[in-house]
């Protein structure tokens, strides 16, 4: 609370006179901004600000630092919500925004965006309007990025209060329209500036409505003639145009420049990076440049003190005056304005106008000025130069002295327009004044249409008799003054003045470094402002040549270089004297004139920041607004011919400021030190609310200008940046160039060196060749000799050749000597061996002559005793001899039988061989042929067998029936019966047992009394006892059964008895038929018998173990005994046959005798 | 000797198997289905007083059992076969209205189906006979084991069904008696269960196994769709006929492809 206290106590004492005080105020409040972070104390800020307007307050509101930021966009989105305070909380964030926060990008994001733009939407006070307006369009640029969102927002708004431009819902004002129009245009400049296609493409769709057709005629198409195709709409999109990629690189003051590039309106458009051909220079630069070329031709129009046209002398003098003396200006006029109608009538100022407006740029600025101003300001420096350029420099009443100067001649003028202007277009320069005509005509019919009460025709006339008054001595004593003081500066120096102005505007900056430029500048300045009709025009200005080529040319030509100087001189003097004399010009200047502006501007904001806090500028304001008070009815008539809303709206200032200094000059209030100015005087009151507002407004529309201004600044110190960077990248370049020329001598040297190289190389080169000339005949010598060589040794070659052949030849001839030595001695060797054979053989013949000599002696002595004994022995020897024959002859006879028989003999073994074998193949065929017989027979047997087994079933089936049936009779049997079958019974056992006294009787009772045992219920003992037959059968029946049951349990061993009891069943069924001798058959010990029970023996024993040793043993025993007796074998078939039905059929035995080996065997035996 | 270098050289390796002659198919024929089951010895020539005293048996007994009006003319020709059956081996019953054994039962059943593939009743009743005893002798030890060869085999096959059949506690209740005591008969049809046969005279008994087995990998859809052992059971016993030919093929492969050579 204290706290709180505190604040009030501190709030109050911000508006303390003191400066000391306030500073320290401020600082506390600074302090506690840092170190408390809470939205308490802005929001009280806030409230002291809106209530009580205070400045220090704002100007504490204006910096606040990073944290505060949300608070007070907070506080002022709530306030803007609110109806009452959102004027002031408007011009607030107009305040705080305009100075460009740290913060200004949160602004997209922050909801007071969106309120402000419902506000737009919404509200329907056009002073609300307008502020908010102006804080949207200096935003926008701070905020590009926001566009994706609220551009449709945007554009409605813009669509709205396009509207309203034309329609005026309500009880609008017409003075708040001109303002509202104002900041539509701004509006729609920034908005094509920076959204051009989203932009174009709503209007398109919002002006292709037939109810919007209308504000499109009226309003938006005006405003579209003031701009140039935007680039982006052939290059860019849509989309493109909202990417935050496109905006991120371009800073707050790069976006508004980029909207003004874009701008064809002189008072908006800007002309950087010659992005304008040379018509837009024409139009934009010269106005920049006007002020100097004018004031320039001007000066050398005095300095030269020639004759030429009235009205330049007059409109450089107004220019001069403008700064002060107006009362001065308007003296001199008054006078030479007497002289100038024949003048306008000899050319016109309209002629002028068109002749001075460049060809290509007729639709914008010049026809509108031209209209009103052309008459007065054509005759000056070509109608648009001056009203560009002497606002920017001149304060209100510059205008003013104009609108005297209108008035002296328009007054004339008025009154004939209309006829005039049809003279015009009749007049050969078609295309400007088809150009003129259509705002000219729109204007006309505004006029009469809606505007107001007050025509164009009018406001002269009224204006008019505001200047009558305002003559004084006063203003003669000033013009007096001034010119005096003019000539002064004209013809003083000029040279040292020159470089303030230089630094203040960037044209001085252009002209300094480079003379030549700076000439060009001015003269192309000239040319656009004045000698326009020149060389340089187009085709456009064909009658222009006539008057104003002669009067103009000389001067220009000499003018451009010289007389720069003077024209920076003046500039300085009158920005000096304006700074001196008054704080108001700076409230309009900022309107227009932007470019050139930000040249001079800078010492009036100073002044207004520092000098004068806030009394000054409440002093400002509030004699702007007793100014525009007085402006207030003549600005609707300003209204009418001005397509665009900014010359309208200076115009309405100037009207205003003109009507003021007359209501001024007729009051004539003491009050004011300043000669010229007289404010204070007590307004209308009825109209004191609406004027208010308007001061508002147009202080809004300051403030906007303002900030553009800055942004230019920025701009303009960006570009310095620019310049001295390509300074330091000339000097660069010098020194490079230096670095260069150091290189070349370098190379120079290089060079020289080069050329010593290359001459002792050629030297070098030189003694190389001799020496290899010498060389090369050294080589032919050389190879001459070797040629010789070589011939040489061919020759020695073909002759080693020669000799060669010759050896060889002659070694063949060698060989050939060699083969016949050897022949010859071969021949050598074997006649000597014949020659010793025939020595041998000599011999031989010798010797065997000597022994045929001794045999035939001897033979001769053997004749002779052969002689002697010859006949006894013959006789003898022949007897012996054929007996040694015939004895031969009997051993030959004797050994030829001996081996007729061995052959016999041997043949005969063979013989039997063959028959031994076949006979071991019968053997083994008998052998295999018994084995299968053995198996067939075991089949057969097996099969037999089983019948048997089959048979026996069935028998003890029957028998178990019989006895069913028997019990089944026995139980309603008889007792007697009983009784007298017991006894035979008993008798037939007893005749049994006589008849054969083995145990059988015993186990015959045995079986009985077994049966008798075994079934005594059933009375079986009885049925045993009923007869022979029936009890042997029972019997056998019994031991069958007995059998049945031992048969499985008994061993092999213990056969005999159960075959033995079979036996008897045998027997006892057969014993009715066959005689018993036959049942005492197996007792006799014959052969047969023997045979017999050997026979059954085996028979039993195969019918347990299934070998085929018993039918071999039978075959053996066959075998054996067949040959021996052959009756007994007739008998053995038989009995077994009558004895044992059920033994093999005998057609095997048959086939065992049948057997070839049986034959066989025959033989062998 | 010229004569034995021109006979078949098979023939000492037929003699030695056992078989007199390779002239005739049919005997061979005969001698490898009969030889088995004893009914006709080896020996061609004996054949036909073999068949003779089959066929007097045969008569002896039905005589024997009409006298003891065991049997009549309306009899049915199985419960002749299993009277007959009985009386041979001394089993038959005081009366014909006893009631009968569970092995009279199986008796029955292949006597059923084996009525139905054999014509003649002497040679249908000696083939019954023969097979049932070679059932009771020959496989007396095996059969009880072939449960757990099933088990073992349609593990290897089927894990999975063998568990599901686990989990309805149905591998107990499974109808063995129907497919190792019966084999098959009355379960397949009798062109199938002819094939099965076969092998089983032959000597293989595990043959019932596999197409148990196969039975089940057959249905296993339906099986596994099953979940209670009655549902199970009652199904398996009475299985669709007609893809049991395809079962019984399968059987095979499948014994083949676990027994390796088909002998055996």
């Amino acid at each position: 609370m204290a706290q709180q206290t505190n604040v009030g106590a501190l709030l109050s004492m911000l508006d303390s006179s003191m400066l000391g005080v306030l500073d320290d105020i401020i600082a506390v409040f600074k302090e506690n901004l840092n170190s408390d972070r809470g939205p308490m104390l802005v929001n009280t800020l806030v409230d002291y600000y809106l209530e009580t307007n205070s400045q220090p307050v704002l100007h504490i509101l204006t910096t606040l630092q990073e944290p505060h930021d949300k608070h007070l966009l907070d506080k002022i989105n709530e306030y803007v919500g609110k109806a009452a305070t959102r004027l002031r909380i408007l011009s607030l964030l107009g305040h705080v925004i305009r100075l460009q926060p740290s913060w200004k990008h949160k602004l997209s994001q922050a909801p007071l965006l969106p309120s402000l733009l419902k506000c737009l939407k919404t509200d329907t006070d056009v002073v609300v309007l307008t502020t908010g307006v102006l804080v949207l369009i200096t935003m926008l640029p701070m905020i590009p990025q926001s566009g994706k969102q609220h551009l449709h927002d945007f554009f409605d708004i813009f669509g709205r209060l396009s509207s309203w431009c034309l329609k005026k819902p309500g009880h609008v004002t017409e003075i708040y329209l001109v303002h509202l129009h104002a900041s539509v245009y701004a509006l729609f400049h920034r908005l094509y500036g920076m959204y051009p296609c989203n932009f174009v493409s709503f209007l398109r769709s919002h002006y292709s409505m037939k109810e919007n057709l209308e504000t499109f005629e009226e309003v938006v198409k005006p405003m579209m003639e003031h701009v140039r195709i935007h680039p982006e709409l052939v290059t860019g999109s849509k989309d493109h145009e909202l990417d935050p990629r496109r905006w991120k690189r371009l800073e707050t003051h790069d976006v508004v420049i980029e909207c003004a590039k874009i701008s064809l309106d002189p008072t908006e458009a800007s002309y950087e990076d010659g992005y304008s051909v040379f018509h837009q220079i024409s139009s934009r630069f010269p106005h920049r440049s006007a002020d100097i070329t004018t004031s320039l031709y001007v000066d050398t129009q005095n300095s030269y003190g020639s004759a030429t046209s009235t009205p330049y002398s007059s409109s450089w003098l107004m220019l001069l005056n403008t700064p002060g003396q107006l009362p001065q200006t308007l003296s001199s006029p008054s006078t030479r304005l007497l002289t100038e109608p024949p003048q306008a009538t000899l050319w016109s100022p309209s002629m002028v106008c068109g002749m001075t407006t460049p060809p290509t740029s007729p639709g914008n600025v010049p026809p509108e000025l031209s209209h009103p101003y052309s008459k007065v300001f054509g005759t000056t420096a070509g109608g648009k130069g001056t009203p560009l350029g002497t606002p920017a420099t001149s304060p209100p009443p510059a205008p003013l002295c104009h609108s005297d100067d209108y008035v002296h001649i328009s007054l004339p003028q008025a009154t004939v327009t209309p006829p005039k202007r049809e003279e015009r277009t009749d007049s050969a320069r078609p295309c400007l004044h088809r150009q003129h005509h259509l705002p000219n005509d729109r204007g006309l019919e505004e006029i009469p249409g809606g505007k107001g009460s007050v025509t164009l025709s009018d406001l002269p006339e009224f204006l008019g008799d505001l200047a009558s008054d305002e003559d004084s001595i006063e203003k003669d004593k000033e013009e007096a003054a001034i010119s005096k003081e003019l000539s002064e500066i004209t013809t003083a120096d000029a040279e040292p003045v020159v470089p303030r102005g230089g630094f203040d505007s960037p044209f001085y900056r252009d002209s300094l470094p480079g003379s030549q430029r700076k000439t060009h500048s001015a003269a192309s300045g000239a040319q656009g402002t004045n000698v326009n009709p020149e060389p340089l025009n187009s085709s456009l200005d064909k009658l222009g040549p006539d008057t104003p080529k002669q009067a103009f040319t000389p001067i220009d030509l000499p003018c451009g270089g010289a007389d720069e100087s003077p024209a920076g001189n003046r500039e300085r003097q009158t920005s000096l004297e304006m700074s001196i004399l008054t704080p108001s010009p700076c409230k309009i200047p900022p309107q227009r004139g932007v470019g050139f502006g930000s040249g001079q501007h800078p010492p009036y904001d100073h002044l207004f920041e520092v000098a004068l806090p806030k009394t000054a500028y409440q002093f400002v304001s509030k004699k702007t607004e007793e100014l525009l008070k007085k402006v207030k009815g003549n600005t609707e008539e300003d209204y009418a011919p001005s397509p665009s809303p900014m010359e309208v709206l200076d115009r309405l200032i100037q009207q205003g400021a003109d009507a003021h200094t007359k209501e001024l000059n007729k009051l004539s209030l003491p009050s004011k030190s300043v000669d010229w100015t007289h404010f204070g005087g007590s307004p209308p009151s009825d109209e004191i609310h609406t004027l208010r507002n308007q001061l508002l407004l147009l202080h809004n529309q300051l403030l906007y200008e303002r900030f553009k201004r800055q942004q230019h600044a920025l701009r303009n110190r960006r570009l310095l940046r620019k310049v001295i960077k390509a300074a330091a990248l000339e000097e660069h370049n010098a020194a490079m160039k230096d670095q260069l020329k150091l290189q070349e001598k370098d190379i120079q040297i290089w060079k020289v060196s080069l050329q010593k190289e290359q001459a002792r190389y050629s030297q070098l080169q030189e003694q190389r060749d001799t020496v290899v000339t010498q060389l090369h005949s050294q080589i032919r010598q050389l190879q001459h000799d070797r040629e010789e060589f070589y011939n040489q040794s061919q020759e020695l070659q073909t002759k080693l050749e020669d000799c060669r052949n010759m050896i060889a030849e002659l070694r063949i001839e060698l060989k050939k000597a060699n083969s016949k030595v050897c022949h010859t001695e071969l021949l050598l060797s074997q006649v000597s061996q014949k020659l010793s054979n025939s020595e041998s053989v000599q011999q031989q013949m010798e010797f065997l002559n000597r022994q045929l000599l001794v045999l035939g002696e001897v033979n001769e002595l053997y004749l002779e005793q052969l002689q002697n004994k010859h006949a006894d022995t013959t006789k003898e020897v022949e007897m012996m001899k054929t007996a040694y024959r015939k004895e031969l002859e009997k051993n030959r006879s004797h050994v030829l039988q001996q081996n007729q028989r061995l052959d016999t003999s041997q043949k005969r073994i063979l013989e039997l061989e063959s028959h031994l074998a076949k006979k071991d193949h019968l053997l083994l065929e008998q052998k295999k042929y018994l084995e299968d017989v053995k198996v067939q027979a075991r089949g057969q047997l097996q099969a037999a067998e089983s019948r048997y087994e089959a048979q026996k079933r069935i028998n003890q089936v029957f028998e178990l029936e019989i006895l069913d049936l028997y019990g089944r009779l026995e139980k309603d049997g008889l007792l007697k019966k009983l009784e007298e079958e017991k006894t035979e019974a008993a008798e037939a056992a007893e005749e049994r047992l006589d008849c054969c006294n083995d145990g059988c009787s015993d186990a015959g009772v045995g079986h009985n009394e077994e049966a008798s045992g075994h079934n005594g219920e059933t009375k079986i003992p009885r049925s045993g006892s009923t007869r022979g037959n029936s009890g042997s059968r029972g019997g056998g029946g019994s031991s069958s059964s007995s059998s049945e049951l031992s048969t499985p349990e008994k061993p092999t061993n213990q056969r005999a008895s159960p075959f033995s009891s079979r036996w008897e069943t045998t027997m006892g069924e057969p014993s009715t038929s066959i005689p018993m001798t036959v049942g005492s058959l197996p007792s006799s010990k014959s052969f047969l018998g023997m045979k017999a029970r050997e026979l059954f023996r085996n028979k039993s024993e195969s019918q347990c173990d299934e070998d085929g040793m018993t039918i071999s043993s039978l075959s053996e025993t066959l075998k054996t005994e067949l040959g021996k007796d052959s009756d007994l074998e007739a008998k053995t078939p038989l009995n077994l046959d009558g004895l044992y039905p059920s033994t093999p059929n005998p057609d095997s035995v048959g086939q065992l005798r049948i057997m070839d080996y049986n034959e066989t065997h025959h033989e062998h035996s | 000797m010229t004569e034995d270098s021109q006979r078949n050289f098979r023939s000492v390796y037929y003699e030695k198997v056992g078989f007199r002659g390779v002239e005739e198919k049919k005997s061979l024929e005969i001698l490898l289905k009969d030889d088995r089951l004893g009914i006709l010895p080896p020996h061609h020539e004996s054949h036909t007083l073999v068949m003779m005293y089959r066929k007097d048996q045969y008569a002896d007994i039905l005589h024997a059992l009409k006298v003891i009006r065991f049997v009549s003319d309306t009899t049915p020709q199985a419960e002749i076969y299993l009277r007959m059956y009985q009386l041979e081996s001394g089993k038959l019953p005081r009366s014909p209205s006893f009631p009968l054994e569970p092995e009279d039962e199986v008796f029955l059943a292949i006597a059923k189906a084996m009525e139905e593939m054999v014509e003649d009743n002497v040679d249908c009743y000696w083939i019954i006979r023969s097979f049932v005893n070679q059932l009771k002798n020959k496989y007396r030890d095996s059969l009880p084991q072939l449960p757990k060869a099933f088990e073992h085999y349609l593990n290897l096959e089927d894990s999975r069904l063998l568990n599901h059949l686990k989990t309805c506690s149905v591998v107990s209740r499974l109808p063995y008696d129907l497919w190792f005591k019966m084999c098959f008969a009355g379960c397949l049809p009798e062109s199938s269960l002819q094939r099965v046969w076969d092998k089983v005279v032959s000597g293989s008994c595990k043959i019932l196994v596999f197409v148990a087995v196969e039975i089940l990998l057959t249905f296993k859809m339906k099986v596994m769709a099953l979940n209670s052992a009655e549902k199970i059971t009652k199904f398996l016993e009475n299985i669709p006929q007609d893809s049991s030919d395809a079962i019984v093929s399968k059987a095979i492969d499948l014994w083949h492809k676990h027994c390796g050579t088909p002998v055996h």
